[in-house]
């Protein structure tokens, strides 16, 4: 489903190069759940972008689905992340100016879905903002804009979601409900889940979990993740 | 310290892309006004001097009553810092050798002319010089003309009264040249010391002494109103602007340049109150995380005056930076086009709208919603920011548009363009607030379906606020730009009218009864056909209801026109420029009545009905006015005050004929052969007049091209300040969209047809609204001489559609060149 080899990632700043992934290699198969932990700045964002075709490698290849993402022409790997990939943001990237229901409307509205307004209404629902369909995002609170943000992911009906932090603004409660939305997903749909979390709690639920350190991906066994919550 | 403290903050500032959106629009303001208002007191200055020379100085003041002025008048001016001059004009007789002529004398003093020059020929076949001085005493300089009918030549004497002189050189052109009928006989210009000694002048006689002046404009108004008083009805002072020929075109000239200049005013106070409103409220976080760290508000407030008054300075100096070279890069142009110095003055009735219009809309329209900030409580301030209510921002958007028209009123002194552009304005708004309430009806229910029209319309629909106000800034935008346009437009064409190719450049007159037929086939036979020929009769006015004219006429300006001879004629159809504005034009067999030029029956306080009795010679002739009509004076034809019908009273009175016609420079020479056989017509020359005249025109054209172009210039510059205060919001969407999987070109092509649709809009809104406000403006500034151009301003619409579109496109560019996860990092 998503391989990954030797995957390294280089931006040019104004005096050097920095090396934010080095020779980063992993398989993830159908329908897994996988978390990915590890320090800020470590690298995760940069990775999840990678995976999900939201930028290329400066080295190595992604392969998603059969296709090799760097092989392929901006408006294929468009055509890639409409049909295949849903994306939550660290940031949650909600436009301002529209409102709740018009936010998540907009990837079946790209993707020609006949009447995206119902379809994104039942989305919303799910994660709970029924009530709040028509408020921007200014107006709702940071979690209920994260949960707009998965909705928005859930939209496509992806193959695959990439999930930046999907808990990190919400509290126990609400990111228990959306831990569950998510591997709910995974278990319903089948839809393979990588997700980028600093919730130990979620990150054990997820099949498996890697570590990231200085940009270096490592998969410890899974005994020494689990270690009890403090 | 403190000092090298603010520059630090400014340079601060300008790292931030608002800041330097408002940096930019001040000083686009600041050029636009300041050139145009530098260029357009310059033209101004340039054109008043060049019509001056028409008076052959900026004041004449005539004296028609044949006694000269009192001296200490003169005195007078020249204490004011005023040049004088004199000149006497009369009629005689000469006498050559063998032969006499009547010729029209014009006696001139050695400061002749003030303005302007005499273009001089010492003998027949030289070549023609400009001199600034009239012939010495003793000499005379003679029309070319006279050598034939006079059979002299240069050098011979010539006797003028009792006096003889020496003709030392040809007089091709004066500088006042502009025609008088009661001057038509061929031109003698001798020196003023000499007309004592001719002794042609006696008690009674027909003479008219003229005094110029020349100085400062505030001289001369100050000298004139010290004059007024004492001046007695016979005396009349003549400014350019009051000029008959070329006042029109030099006024409309001037509404122009005010109209460009006001708004220019406009547009720039447009730019940067988008600018700095936009920046207001991106500012309205930092304002927040002030207060919650304990600044206090007035404290707050202070600070941002300071900022702002701070870019005022700045805005302004680099503003003067880019107008004075480009003020004098334009003076060398138009000091290159007229071949003479121009003056480069910085006038500081020029500057100051300039500086005043960017700071007016710096304040008025960045400061309100940042001092309202402050009395936000701090805990409301630390959640996220709803925009601002429109309802809040209402009352001081309505204030500091008042301040805006202020000063364009400041400007043009002139509330009637005010007014217009204000009604333009509101009509504008209106229509967009109904045409905003029709989107949002017809568009909510449409959802996008993966196409670049419906993605189009969903983009309209969903940013209809911002979309709304920028429509409205497009829309205000392109009305200004169109109205000029169709001023332009319409004054060109104007002009093209008044003055065409063929207008009529030589006057026949003095043309016998008995020759009218002859002369007519003369000139048919050369291809030179001559205009209508009309009868004329000179007569006075000396009767009104029976009632002597003196009494019965009690307007002061009214009599100056009773002691003058007027020109009265006869004809059967009315001439194709005149306007019936009272009464009806005389019937086919009608023998009776009169039609009165207009101006002359609002001087006179005259009605329809009114008897009128001329003395004519001896005779007297009474008609009661049956019409009112209005005369082009500048349509260099034989015009008359006083028309009656044929077959009535006039025809007994002797009456010679007179006409005007087109002849080119190249068939000059058959002048020649037409004086030899009609020695005793005058003819008259004006070809030179109208050709100055066209050479003006010319010039002012050029003129107000290129202030067009700056103009539009600035209009574009403004809708490009407008266009990237959405820009980062446009672009996050753009990168969002592409992260979800929208292909570029379905990015592309919405973008593209949505800014298009809303040019589409702008541009109509913005065209209706000029049609409007020129339809008002019409009315005084250019004297109802306005039609619909839909022609010139159609295009418009489409214009800003495609440059709109451009202008997204062009938004567009980064979002289209960096992979997404790049571009929402860095728009983070
Ligand atoms: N385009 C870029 N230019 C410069 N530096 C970059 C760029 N992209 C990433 N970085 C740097 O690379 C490092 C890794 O960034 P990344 O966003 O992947 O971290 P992260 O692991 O997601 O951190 P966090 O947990 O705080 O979100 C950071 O130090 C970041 O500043
Ligand atoms: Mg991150």
């Amino acid at each position: 489903m998503l391989k990954v080899s030797n995957l390294t990632h280089q931006v040019s700043l104004e005096t050097d190069t920095l090396t934010i992934l080095q020779g980063v290699s992993l398989e993830i198969n159908r329908g897994e759940s996988v978390a990915i932990v590890g320090r800020s700045g470590s690298g995760k964002t940069t990775l999840l972008g990678l995976l999900a075709g939201l930028d290329t490698p400066t080295e190595g290849t992604v392969e998603l689905d059969g296709a090799v993402i760097s092989k392929l022409s901006e408006d294929e790997r468009a055509k890639l992340r409409a049909q295949r990939v849903g994306f939550v943001f660290q940031s949650f990237q909600l436009l301002p100016a529209l409102t709740a229901l018009e936010n998540v409307m907009l990837p079946l509205e790209l993707g020609g879905v006949e009447s995206p307004g119902k379809k994104a209404r039942e989305l919303l629902e799910r994660v709970g903002l029924g009530e709040r369909l028509n408020h921007t995002p200014r107006q709702l609170s940071g979690g209920e804009q994260q949960r707009v943000a998965i909705a928005r992911a859930f939209a496509s009906d992806p193959v695959v979601l990439f999930a930046d932090e999907p808990t990190g603004n919400l509290d126990n409660r609400t990111g228990q409900a959306v831990s569950d939305l998510l591997m709910a997903l995974n278990r319903e749909q089948g839809t393979t889940l990588v997700m980028v979390t600093h919730d130990e709690r979620l990150a054990r639920r997820c099949a498996r979990q890697f570590n990231i350190e200085a940009g270096v991906l490592s998969e410890p066994n899974v005994q020494r993740v689990a270690e009890p919550v403090s | 310290m403190a000092a090298s403290r603010k520059l630090m903050s400014i340079r601060r500032d300008w790292r931030e892309r608002d800041v330097r959106v408002v940096l930019a629009a001040l000083m686009i303001a600041v050029a636009t006004v300041a050139t145009i208002a530098l260029f357009a007191s310059q033209l101004q200055r340039t054109l008043v001097t060049s019509a001056s020379s028409f008076l052959a100085a900026d004041r004449q003041l005539e004296a028609e009553n044949g006694r000269p002025i009192p001296e200490r008048w003169l005195d007078e001016a020249r204490n004011r810092q005023l040049e004088t001059g004199e000149m006497v004009e009369f009629s005689t007789m000469v006498f050559g050798a063998d032969n006499f002529q009547l010729v029209a004398i014009k006696a001139v003093s050695n400061e002749y002319p003030l303005r302007g020059q005499i273009e001089y020929q010492r003998e027949p076949g030289q070549p023609r010089e400009l001199v600034s001085q009239g012939p010495a005493p003793g000499e005379v300089w003679i029309n070319p003309r006279l050598l034939r009918l006079l059979d002299i030549e240069v050098g011979d004497s010539l006797e003028v009264g009792n006096l003889q002189l020496t003709v030392s050189g040809l007089l091709v052109r004066e500088p006042d040249g502009g025609f008088r009928l009661s001057a038509l006989a061929p031109r003698v210009m001798m020196h003023v010391d000499d007309v004592q000694a001719t002794e042609v002048i006696q008690e009674g006689s027909r003479v008219e002494f003229v005094y110029l002046f020349a100085g400062e404009e505030a001289s001369l108004e100050s000298y004139y109103q010290w004059l007024e008083p004492q001046l007695e009805p016979s005396h009349e002072w003549e400014g350019v602007r009051d000029g008959e020929t070329f006042s029109r075109s030099l006024q409309r000239a001037e509404s122009f340049l005010l109209l460009g200049g006001s708004l220019a005013v406009m547009l720039a106070a447009v730019a940067v109150a988008v600018a700095s409103r936009q920046y207001a409220l991106s500012q309205r976080d930092t304002v927040a995380l002030l207060k919650t760290l304990g600044v206090r508000s007035r404290g707050i407030g202070n600070l941002y005056l300071k900022r702002l008054g701070l870019w005022g300075l700045a805005g302004a100096a680099g503003g003067l930076a880019i107008a004075l070279p480009l003020y004098w890069l334009m003076s060398r142009i138009l000091s290159d086009v007229l071949e003479r110095e121009v003056d480069y003055q910085l006038d500081p009735a020029a500057l100051a709208p300039a500086l005043l219009t960017a700071l007016v809309a710096l304040f008025a329209f960045a400061y309100p919603p940042i001092r309202r900030l402050r009395n936000v409580p701090a805990m409301r301030v630390l959640r996220s920011q709803p925009g601002e209510s429109g309802r809040e921002a209402l009352p001081d958007m309505v204030i500091a548009v008042l301040a805006v028209f202020g000063l364009v009123w400041m400007y043009a002194g002139d509330v009637s363009l005010v007014l217009a552009l204000l009604g333009g304005l509101a009509l504008l708004l209106g229509t967009l607030a109904l045409l905003g309430w029709l989107m949002v009806l017809s568009l909510r229910k449409i959802s996008g379906g993966g196409n670049a029209w419906r993605l189009a319309l969903v983009g309209l629909y969903r940013h209809r606020r911002a979309s709304l106000s920028q429509m409205a800034v497009f829309a205000m935008t392109l009305m200004l730009a169109a109205t000029l346009i169709l001023v332009r437009t319409s004054l060109l064409a104007d002009w093209q009218a008044q003055l065409p190719e063929d207008t009529p450049n030589h006057f026949l007159i003095n043309i016998a009864p008995d020759m009218v037929d002859d002369i007519d086939d003369f000139w048919q036979e050369r291809g030179q056909p001559l205009d209508t020929l009309y009868p004329m009769v000179r007569g006075r006015l000396t009767g009104l209801n029976g009632d002597p004219v003196r009494e019965a006429v009690t307007k002061d300006e009214g009599v100056g026109a009773l002691n003058r001879e007027l020109n009265l004629t006869w004809m059967d159809s009315l001439p194709a420029d005149n306007e019936i504005v009272e009464g009806e034009w005389f019937a086919p067999d009608q023998t009776t009545g009169v039609s009165v030029e207009a101006e002359l029956a609002g001087r006179l306080g005259l009605q329809v009905g009114d008897r009128l009795t001329f003395t004519i010679g001896s005779e007297k002739v009474t008609e009661p006015i049956t019409s009112i009509r209005t005369v082009q004076w500048d349509s260099m034809k034989p015009n008359f005050y006083m028309a009656f019908p044929p077959g009535g009273g006039l025809e007994a009175m002797p009456a010679t004929w007179i006409t005007s016609f087109y002849l080119p420079g190249a068939n000059k020479s058959a002048l020649n052969e037409f004086s030899r056989q009609y020695p005793t017509v005058s003819v008259l020359e004006i070809d030179h007049i109208i050709q100055r005249i066209q050479d003006i025109v010319q010039q002012v054209t050029q003129a107000i091209e290129a202030i067009l172009a700056l103009i539009l210039a600035a209009a574009l510059v403004v809708m490009a300040a407008v266009v990237s205060a959405t820009l980062r919001d446009r672009q996050r969407e753009g990168a969002l969209l592409r992260t979800l999987g929208g292909r570029q070109s379905l990015l592309v092509r919405s973008t593209m047809l949505e800014f298009a649709l809303l040019g589409l809009f702008a541009g109509i809104l913005g065209v209706v609204a000029a049609e409007a406000a020129v339809w008002a403006l019409q009315f005084r500034m250019f004297e109802g001489q306005f039609q619909w151009h839909w022609a010139v301003v159609l295009p418009i619409p489409v214009f800003s559609a495609i440059v709109l579109a451009l202008f997204g496109r062009w938004q567009l560019r980064p979002v289209l060149s960096v992979s997404p996860m790049l571009l929402l990092r860095r728009l983070e």
